[in-house]
């Protein structure tokens, strides 16, 4: 029983990483209408860039704010430099995807000639293998942070979208773009704001993560493949959907550690995901999301 | 903000649709656009805005042109639009389709005033005030058409091109809407082209009258010569 309960804590760890991953990709997907692949790219950035400043002396805190503003300066660029001009082309879908995969494969591959395609963990911070004792169960600090902070961003996201003047002006983009573009929203600068956001936010769980287990440049795809089933099961278009599935996910992936090998976990997820999406294919949240062509 | 079109020429890709167009709405007067479908009305409107790219033929606001300009660029120069059936956005609410559009366009008219505020849309539609926290996809087409309006009309636009108005509107409501309009049109001498298939309605606030056929211009005049001639005959 104990064995559970810590399999279900670490579930929760791991799926409010998710839950952010999720929310985030969702967020720039609806609203700009690219499969933004190159999360999973600025994910692991993230956690590069904190490790980096960290290993150079910067507190930890300091070096989290870089890391997170540095992601979303990297998704400026990854939005004024390829996505906008391939939309303004009226590229297909298809095209603006791939070119969001030939991201990730970059940045990849810079971080590996970087920093080496070895594993890195960040041994400059001593708290990293310290815990928290609930009774029986332990919550290393590293989880106990990701939990709080992923909770936080998530919620900051939340309230951002619903309350703030931008955030409407976002929602209102992605709720019809062509009248956006009549009404003067500029959904182009909206995009930037949005894919700025989103990849500030996606770098919280990747730093966390890393600190937590370690940090390896060809890691995150898998990590994105959960957060995009998430999105999908959670209801297109629902930010708070995609965090609860994420979190469900995270907590199952973990459970049938108990039950069979770790390989098969993924699996799982994806058999659970097909079986859920099968019979309610809108998700579990319902999400009228009438984009324009 | 007097609106000049001359001699344009516009379509879809190769497929021309509109051909030799010219017109001049001055400040503060309105155009009717008539036509029966497929005859180039909404082509004309959206050549106009910069949605579909002119073959020929040349578009000023207040004698600067404007053909050469991107959509947003038109935008800013106080173009807007009324589009037919998608003027509104489903996924926000009332009051956050109002407030979204009002900030992006809060620039002070020619007149010095913030024209038309969200509070006067409210007392024109009370129906969007008391509605005003329910999401617009989830109201009547015709209560989302009164929404549309009130966007389109929101701030100081300088010129506006309003694509079917009325669908959805009961007459009286159509009536009372139309006559806010043309109020509005000279106060804050706004220029405005109107396509609407109720004539009758139409020909009580238009100055002048366009009808298209066929993409060409067959019939153009003011509205008294318009009321005594025998404008079925086009259609």
């Amino acid at each position: 029983m104990q064995l559970i309960l810590q399999l279900v804590l670490d579930g929760i760890v791991h799926g409010c990483a998710l839950g952010l991953i999720a929310m985030t990709f969702s967020y720039i997907y609806v609203t700009t209408g690219i499969f933004h692949v190159a999360h999973a790219g600025i994910l692991t950035l993230g956690g590069y860039l904190a490790w980096y400043f960290t290993g150079v002396g910067v507190p930890f805190p300091v070096a989290v704010a870089i890391a997170v503003a540095g992601s979303a300066a990297v998704g400026v660029l990854i939005q004024k430099g390829v996505y906008e001009p391939l939309m303004k082309r009226r590229s297909t879908p298809l095209v603006q995807l791939i070119a969001s995969i030939g991201i990730v494969a970059v940045i990849q591959n810079l971080l590996a000639i970087v920093f080496s395609p070895n594993v890195l963990q960040f041994e400059m911070l001593p708290w990293r293998k310290s815990s928290l004792h609930l009774g029986s169960l332990d919550i290393s600090y590293p989880q106990l942070l990701t939990v709080i902070v992923s909770l936080v961003a998530a919620l900051g996201l939340l309230l951002f979208s619903s309350r703030t003047a931008l955030g409407r002006r976002a929602r209102a983009v992605a709720s019809n773009r062509s009248f956006a573009e009549i009404a003067r929203l500029r959904p182009y600068d909206v995009y930037v704001y949005v894919v700025a956001i989103g990849a500030g936010l996606v770098a919280i769980p990747g730093i966390f993560l890393g600190v937590d287990q370690a940090l390896q440049p060809y890691s995150s795809l898998g990590l994105l493949l959960t957060a995009v089933i998430a999105m999908i099961a959670g209801g297109v278009g629902s930010l708070p959907g995609a965090f609860l599935v994420a979190l469900v996910l995270g907590v199952l992936q973990n459970l049938v550690l108990a039950m069979v090998p770790g390989r098969w976990s993924q699996a799982l997820t994806f058999a659970i995901f097909i079986t859920f999406i099968l019979m309610r294919p809108t998700g579990l949240f319902r999400i009228r999301m009438q984009r324009a062509s | 903000m007097t609106l000049t079109v001359k001699n344009i020429g516009s379509g879809y890709g190769d497929r021309g649709i509109i051909d030799e167009i010219s017109f001049t709405v001055p400040s503060g007067k309105i155009m009717a656009l008539f036509g029966h479908n497929g005859a180039g009305k909404s082509t004309t409107l959206r050549a106009i805005l910069g949605l579909l790219p002119l073959s020929q033929g040349s578009i000023s606001l207040d004698d600067q042109r404007i053909d050469q300009l991107s959509v947003s660029d038109r935008i800013e120069k106080g173009l807007r639009l009324l589009p037919e059936g998608r003027g509104v956005f489903p996924d926000l609410t009332v009051a956050e389709n109002l407030s979204v559009v009002a900030a992006a366009n809060s620039k002070k008219g020619v007149d010095g005033t913030a024209g038309t505020t969200i509070e006067k849309v409210y007392s024109l539609f009370p129906v969007l005030a008391e509605k005003r926290n329910l999401l617009a996809g989830n109201m009547s087409g015709g209560q989302q058409q009164m929404l549309a309006f009130g966007l389109a009309i929101l701030g100081s636009p300088r010129c506006v091109l309003l694509e079917e108005p009325s669908v959805g509107l009961q007459p009286d409501l159509v009536e009372e809407l139309f006559g806010y309009f043309r109020v509005i049109c000279r106060e804050h001498d706004m220029s405005a082209i109107l396509i609407e298939h109720r004539i009758t309605s139409a020909l009580k606030i238009v100055d002048d009258v366009l009808i298209l056929n066929n993409g060409r211009m067959v019939y153009h005049d003011n509205v008294e010569a318009t009321r005594n001639h025998d404008i079925w005959q086009y259609f």
